[in-house]
């Protein structure tokens, strides 16, 4: 790929991103309720103390001057202060990201790790018990929802066998310097085996909920696009070559087959991100999901909207990293 | 490929084995729906992280068992006039850092949360929290002079809510320190803030010892505390069977059975705070008839829900106030549950073939409304449940804006226990919590009055009187103050739970 076209592409992102400020500020503006209300709860308050308020999150001016002023500061990276923790949205939001990211990473690698074989084979094994094994496991996992799935876990690992972690990332016991702000590869820096398996055992269950219903998608398409390769031209060449089957299958048929499993991987991380909101609510876990979920309810329009463009940009970079691994997979296709 | 996934799910189980159920026994952990927003006492408008930060700060009052404010790090305390309070600091209180608490602190404490933007620009959420106070005077290192700009008798009763900072720490750190760094006087000092995950705390050696008012006053018992963040009630509740936590708060009463199951668990509970009741829409029909809405109250068998859906964790009652808030007046007249009478009521303010209303209602209530409105409904007020998002239902029945609603399923919460809190906000006309649109004059006078009237006696008199009249004149359907319900290990001692949801673990211990 040439520069020129990466540039391209990731202007592409301009446009994308003022669209989606707009739209998420817009969704903001009709829906109703009022932070000011929802902070005050129960108790008296003074009409100057309300008004006081207001003026601070900057509600007091009209809707475009407050576009306008996010806007403004959004390009410098700064995206106001979120109204209830009374911080830089950017400081919780960073607080809280890596968590997300590691369990969506975790989620992916678990995804992949079982679906991958699991097509393979249930392609090469097609019809067999095997494959409509494979096949009905897959839809119950797309079927399952996450929620009910991850309590299942928690009542079997966590209450019934008591041998994993119910809720929360790490142990309570000891303290890790954070480096990268990623628990497993931090633990393992500072060369605490023990931290490293306890931040592994409260992994297990989110990363299982989340990647699992993940899995079953990629295994269906994993197996879907593995049946079509197959069957081509190609790889019956590279049989009557007599190579060994398992190096016509991993070299020739799988390397193509794996296209479409990237193209919806990429966009299942999109849902992996969504899925999250509700897996580290189930789970205590401390990502961004669910401080996004509680700002929702509280009206925390700045914390919504650094969010949702946060999201918007994941998406987009994801969708950008698929293609360029288009052309590593099959280098006939072009950016 | 179901095989194949227990596998995988067992093969990495098993290679964690070793570090799940790791338990420091001194240690009390406590599952909790929410973690601090932010570690400034000052900062913040949220009940969950003052009750964290209330382990690690004192504040010149607290509260005991029975709701009454009593001294903390005030010695004692006076009123001079009718707008000056005078407050004698206990000496010798440290802070975590060891410097000595004096009334500076205290002046610097309420100075910033009273002053328009006095927490670096930022306005504190709390000022309305102290009402008509205008001035804070050192008068001497430990005396300590609240001026009120006009009398406001429940001060007392509001200084539970604020939380002493040491002003040389925060010229130090600064406000922006302040929002994750401690130096309280309270038991507990921070060891680390994981930030949604969890806030951990150690015993602090040199507490003073707490309030002489709740005994047993000494440092604190348990060596470390630790709010652990699950927001999700299966999932705390779980933690609790499990044996991860020791406190889980918040239990939904649908779960109560399943943790008295529990070897080590048992279910504890507390009268709450919080008043429940329908707001009637008072300013259009049917609801601005006052037959109508008392025919509301006839058609509700409270008891019927109380007992089968709340589990008998709830008191019933008969107007705004629960049964332990300053003035409550327990003989006002019970709305008896009588079908009969509803419909005759009905009748006679001109709907003898009943009415037709919609109940809103947010989604964690819903299944309370459906049963509410099918009582309803038998007496002739056919009731259509609308499930809506909480604050989407708080803009519609917003006071300021014209009512366009029936009925709604709410309620006000009253942390203080004191009238003043719940009765002007939710009946006084035009108040911000005032969704019924309810207007009366003797009821507005008697509230006016009652807020700068510095006498007990006539206070609760004032109080009993308005009690009265909106008893008769039904603006809502006078629902129920529900309990607070935990679920706690059997091995937790020294620890009850508190009518104002606080969970302060100074004298708690792990048997």
């Amino acid at each position: 790929m040439n520069l020129g076209k990466f540039i391209e592409r990731l202007l592409h992102l301009v446009p994308v991103l003022l669209g989606v400020s707009l739209i998420a500020f817009l969704m903001m503006a009709v829906t109703p309720g009022d932070p000011v209300e929802i902070m005050l709860g129960d108790q008296q308050v003074t009409e100057e103390q309300r008004i006081a308020l207001r003026q601070d999150m900057g509600l007091d001016l009209p809707l475009p001057q407050r576009f306008v002023h996010f806007l403004e500061n959004a390009v410098t990276g700064d995206f106001g202060m979120s109204y209830f923790h009374r911080r830089p949205v950017s400081q919780v939001i960073l607080e809280r990201m890596p968590a997300t990211i590691e369990l969506t990473l975790v989620s992916l690698l678990v995804a992949l790790l079982v679906a991958i074989p699991l097509g393979v084979l249930a392609a090469v094994k097609k019809n067999t018990l095997f494959d409509r094994v494979a096949t009905v496991g897959s839809l119950m996992g797309i079927s399952l929802p996450g929620f009910w799935f991850g309590l299942l876990l928690i009542l079997l690992f966590g209450v019934t066998l008591q041998i994993l972690p119910v809720s929360g990332r790490s142990d309570l016991g000891s303290s890790i310097a954070p480096v990268t702000h990623f628990l497993l590869i931090d633990t393992l820096l500072a060369g605490n085996l023990e931290a490293f398996r306890s931040a592994v055992a409260h992994l297990v269950m989110p990363a299982l909920t989340l990647g699992l219903p993940m899995a079953a998608v990629l295994t269906r398409v994993t197996r879907t696009s593995m049946l079509e390769v197959l069957r081509q031209d190609h790889v019956t060449f590279a049989e009557a070559k007599g190579l060994a089957p398992m190096r016509v299958l991993f070299r020739h048929a799988l390397k193509n087959a794996l296209i479409p499993t990237v193209t919806v991987a990429a966009l299942e991380v999109g849902s992996l991100l969504g899925g999250s909101m509700i897996v580290e609510t189930v789970f205590g876990w401390p990502g961004l999901g669910r401080v996004v979920v509680e700002s929702i309810f509280t009206r925390n329009y700045p914390l919504i909207q650094a969010s949702i463009l946060l999201y918007a940009v994941i998406y987009v970079l994801l969708n950008f990293l698929a293609d360029i691994l288009y052309t590593v997979l099959n280098p006939r296709v072009r950016l | 490929m179901k095989t194949l996934k227990s596998l995988t799910l067992w093969g990495l189980a098993s290679s964690v084995l070793a570090v799940a159920g790791v338990v420091c026994a001194a240690d009390i952990r406590v599952g909790y729906t929410l973690d601090a927003l932010t570690l400034d006492p000052g900062n913040h408008r949220k009940r969950e992280t003052e009750t964290i930060l209330r382990n690690m700060y004192d504040g010149l009052l607290t509260r005991d068992s029975k709701m009454k404010a009593v001294s903390e790090l005030a010695a004692s305390w006076k009123q001079i006039d009718v707008t000056t309070y005078e407050f004698k600091l206990r000496p010798g209180v440290k802070f975590h850092s060891g410097d000595e608490m004096t009334s500076e602190d205290v002046k610097f404490t309420l100075d910033r949360m009273i002053q328009k933007n006095g927490i670096d620009g930022q306005t504190s959420p709390r000022g309305g929290l102290l009402g008509p106070l205008k001035e804070v005077q050192a008068v001497d290192k430990y005396t300590v002079r609240l001026v009120l700009s006009t009398p406001w008798a429940i001060l007392p009763a509001m200084l539970p809510f604020q939380e002493i900072v040491s002003k040389a720490f925060v010229q130090k750190v600064g406000d922006k320190g302040l929002a994750t760094q401690v130096n309280g006087t309270g038991p507990f000092k921070l060891v680390e803030w994981r930030k949604g995950d969890a806030i951990i705390m150690e015993r602090f050696a040199d507490y003073y010892g707490g309030s002489p008012a709740i005994p047993p006053v000494g440092p604190a018992k348990a060596d470390r505390v630790i709010f652990k963040v699950i927001p999700e009630n299966s999932s705390r509740v779980a933690a609790l069977l499990a044996g991860d936590v020791e406190i889980a708060a918040e239990l939904p009463v649908h779960m109560m059975k399943q943790v008295e199951s529990g070897k080590n668990t048992k279910v504890v509970k507390v009268n709450g705070t919080r008043s429940f009741f329908v707001s009637l829409n008072n300013t259009k029909p049917p609801f601005n008839n006052p037959l109508v809405r008392r025919a509301a109250n006839h058609a509700l068998d409270k008891k019927l829900i109380i007992d089968r859906i709340l589990q008998k964790t709830a008191t019933p009652i008969n107007g705004v106030l629960s049964p332990d808030t300053f003035g409550f007046d327990a003989t006002l007249p019970a709305y008896e549950y009588d079908v009969a009478k509803a419909k005759k009521l009905l009748a006679e303010a001109g709907f003898p073939n009943g009415i037709d209303v919609t109940l809103d209602v947010e989604g964690a209530f819903a299944e309370m409304a459906q049963a509410i409105g099918s009582l309803l409904t038998k007496a002739g007020i056919r009731t259509k449940v609308v499930v809506g998002e909480g604050s989407v239902l708080k803009a519609k029945w917003d006071p300021k804006k014209p009512k366009v609603g029936d009925m709604w399923l709410t309620s006000w919460g009253n942390g203080s226990l004191d009238p003043e809190d719940i009765f002007a906000p939710t009946l006084a006309t035009g108040d911000r919590g005032n969704s019924a649109g309810y207007s009366s004059a003797i009821v507005d006078g008697l509230l006016s009055a009652a807020s700068t009237e510095t006498n007990p006696a006539k206070r609760a008199e004032m109080f009993g009187r308005a009690q009265k009249q909106v008893n008769a004149d039904a603006p809502w359907v006078f629902l129920w103050v529900p309990q607070d319900i935990y679920g706690v290990s059997k091995r937790l001692k020294g620890w009850q739970p508190s009518a104002d949801s606080r969970i302060n673990l100074h004298r708690a211990y792990i048997e």
